[in-house]
């Protein structure tokens, strides 16, 4: 098994990306080394426009690389007639759920990326319901998808992905439609499915708490990466993170601001309960 | 009534098997120079009236109302009406409809037939009030941006209106800190210094409770509750059977005074939470 969790599934080298037309400007991703393993849940974080989604697409293979590779399982990006088998094993969710839905009932929508597999009827049937029951959409199947709740769309969406069964799946700021419950779905699903299944997980998110549940951090800036790490060490380093224009958790936050001001506080607290333990035993004011 | 509905319905696609009662019955009003939060789950009906204070939907039965008057379906009251009160829509795609980020942002002003220096003069402003000034974005079609840059634009767009109402549907998803930061910072100034009156429908509470007057919850299409912020985040329990969360220091505060610390739990914000501890520590160890 020890082998197995170290299993490559996507693997960048030296990966630049230009956008058409703004090749005076710097690239949007310029030279990036990166590997994903099996079962990694990696965090993906960095200012507006640093090239979060452009390093997505690129790695599957939605854009094409400007210089270096992309490898998802072995495969580069650049093979045309083996993109499918690239998206397959590598799905990626989007922001906002409406532009993803492509059919008229949420069965259908789940179904879309099996029937261009071209896979038997029979097993396409088997996965719809087996992925429609592990994301409980199973009471939901028959309805058109406009008629969902956001969270319920973006699980449709998930669904679509995880039916194809890929060994990846790349999420662009997958709750920042939802509302806090919707937001909790789809993480936990998510997380399950990390767990159980080994799926490796690519999370870009601007929320820190959402980057705290990652087993890894990566962050960038202007197109490169500058930190990659534990959350443990890169959410409670506050002065990289505020270095780089990014926050740490609500409780990191304010257990800095409350050690600026005397509060003699452990500097490695990321979860609030973290904080509300240290409070209620720490020393008073200096 | 400055803002406000009475007795609004709307229903989507009346007459048709997918008719849907998105506002039921909705009554409820804001005053000038106010900060309102519209609240509520996916689905509760927050966009659909937003669109309606803005004349962009008509009422399936009620009534909307701005400065004293019925909005109504004339062309002529609608267009002055939209030049007096800014709508950010929840997708900025949605919105964009020029060549170029410049002439995005330059449409309100252009239209207010301000003379061109004058157009330039908002532009600058707005481009720098949502931190895009450095970012040599103007020259672009507004589709070839990352998600916060188009965010920013978005923004851009309706402050270079300077509009007397500014209503913002969810505008802070996909920004990242410093502009969140940037953003609850521009909204408090414009409100307290500028005494424009504001409307921000948001999923996400933190920071933002701590800038607001009031909150209007919505679920189902109807109005759940209303009234001042303090009054309607002590119902804790209530938005948390809706799905909805109170601010994460609210909660915070809430586990400090339950372990005993005193402090009050009507905080929303990092500052005020850290003051608020400082001084129930200082207490404790009198
Ligand atoms: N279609 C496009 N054409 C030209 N430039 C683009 C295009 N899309 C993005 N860019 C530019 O590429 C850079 C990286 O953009 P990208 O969308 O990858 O950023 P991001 O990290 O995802 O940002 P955000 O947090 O705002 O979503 C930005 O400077 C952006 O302006
Ligand atoms: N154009 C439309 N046609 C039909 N139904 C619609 C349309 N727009 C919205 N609805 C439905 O009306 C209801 C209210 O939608 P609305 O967009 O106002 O909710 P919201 O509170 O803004 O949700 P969110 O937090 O997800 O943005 C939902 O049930 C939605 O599916
Ligand atoms: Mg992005
Ligand atoms: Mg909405």
């Amino acid at each position: 098994m020890a082998a197995l969790k170290t299993e490559i599934i996507i693997e960048t080298r030296a990966l630049c990306y230009s956008y058409a037309g703004a090749e005076e400007v710097p690239p949007a991703v310029a030279g990036i080394d990166l590997k994903v393993s099996r079962g990694e849940y990696l965090a993906l974080l960095g200012v507006n426009g640093s090239g979060k989604t452009t390093l997505l697409k690129l790695l599957n293979a939605l854009l094409i690389p400007s210089q270096g590779e992309v490898l998802v399982k072995g495969i580069s990006t650049v093979e045309a007639e083996r993109v499918q088998l690239v998206r397959q094993a590598c799905g990626m969710i989007f922001q906002n759920p409406d532009n993803q839905i492509v059919a008229t009932t949420v069965e259908e929508d789940i179904a879309f990326g099996l029937e261009n597999m071209a896979l038997p009827a029979a097993e396409i049937r088997r996965r719809v319901d087996q992925v429609a029951g592990r994301l409980g959409l199973t009471h939901l199947l028959r309805q058109p998808p406009h008629l969902l709740s956001g969270g319920e769309k973006q699980r449709t969406a998930i669904a679509g992905i995880l039916a194809m069964q890929p060994a990846c799946i790349l999420m662009d700021e997958p709750t920042a439609m939802l509302d806090p419950a919707g937001r909790r779905d789809v993480l936990e699903t998510v997380k399950e499915l990390n767990k159980t299944e080994a799926l490796a997980v690519v999370h870009v998110t601007h929320n820190p708490a959402e980057a705290a549940e990652a087993n890894r951090i990566v962050v960038l800036e202007q197109g490169r990466i500058v930190a990659d790490g534990k959350p443990g060490e890169i959410l409670t380093d506050l002065k990289l993170l505020h270095g780089l224009k990014l926050q740490g958790t609500v409780a990191a936050e304010l257990a800095h601001l409350l050690r600026q001001r005397g509060l003699n506080l452990p500097t490695a607290i990321l979860q609030n309960r973290e904080l509300v333990e240290s409070l209620c035993i720490s020393e008073p004011v200096s | 009534m400055y803002i406000g509905t009475s007795k609004l319905t709307h229903t989507y696609w009346p007459g048709t098997p997918f008719a849907a009662d998105a506002l039921k019955n909705i009554s409820f009003s804001v005053g000038q120079g106010t900060f309102t939060l519209l609240i509520g789950p996916s689905g509760s009906g927050k966009t659909t009236l937003i669109q309606h204070l803005n004349g962009l939907l008509k009422p399936s039965a009620g009534e909307v109302y701005f400065d004293g008057k019925k909005i109504g379906p004339d062309k002529a009251a609608l267009l002055a009406l939209r030049r007096r009160v800014g709508l950010v829509f929840q997708m900025p795609e949605d919105q964009f409809f020029s060549e170029t980020v410049f002439d995005e942002i330059a449409y309100a002003p252009r239209n207010l037939g301000l003379d061109e220096k004058k157009v330039e003069e908002r532009v600058n402003r707005a481009v720098a009030q949502v931190g895009l000034e450095r970012s040599r974005l103007l020259d672009r079609h507004p589709f070839q941006l990352s998600a916060g840059q188009k965010r920013r634009v978005a923004i851009a767009s309706v402050l270079s209106l300077e509009p007397e109402v500014l209503i913002l549907d969810e505008p802070a998803a996909g920004l990242d800190p410093e502009g969140k930061g940037n953003l609850l910072n521009l909204l408090s100034s414009l409100n307290r210094a500028g005494k424009i009156t504001i409307m921000v429908s948001t999923h996400h509470l933190d920071e933002i409770a701590a800038l607001a007057d009031n909150l209007v919850v919505l679920n189902e299409g109807g109005l759940v509750m209303s009234g001042k912020t303090k009054e309607i985040l002590a119902r804790g329990a209530e938005l948390k059977e809706l799905g909805l969360a109170l601010p994460q220091v609210t909660g915070i505060m809430h586990e400090l005074a339950a372990r005993g610390l005193p402090v009050s739990t009507d905080i929303y914000s990092l500052s005020a939470a850290c003051d608020e501890i400082l001084q129930a520590k200082r207490a404790d160890q009198r």
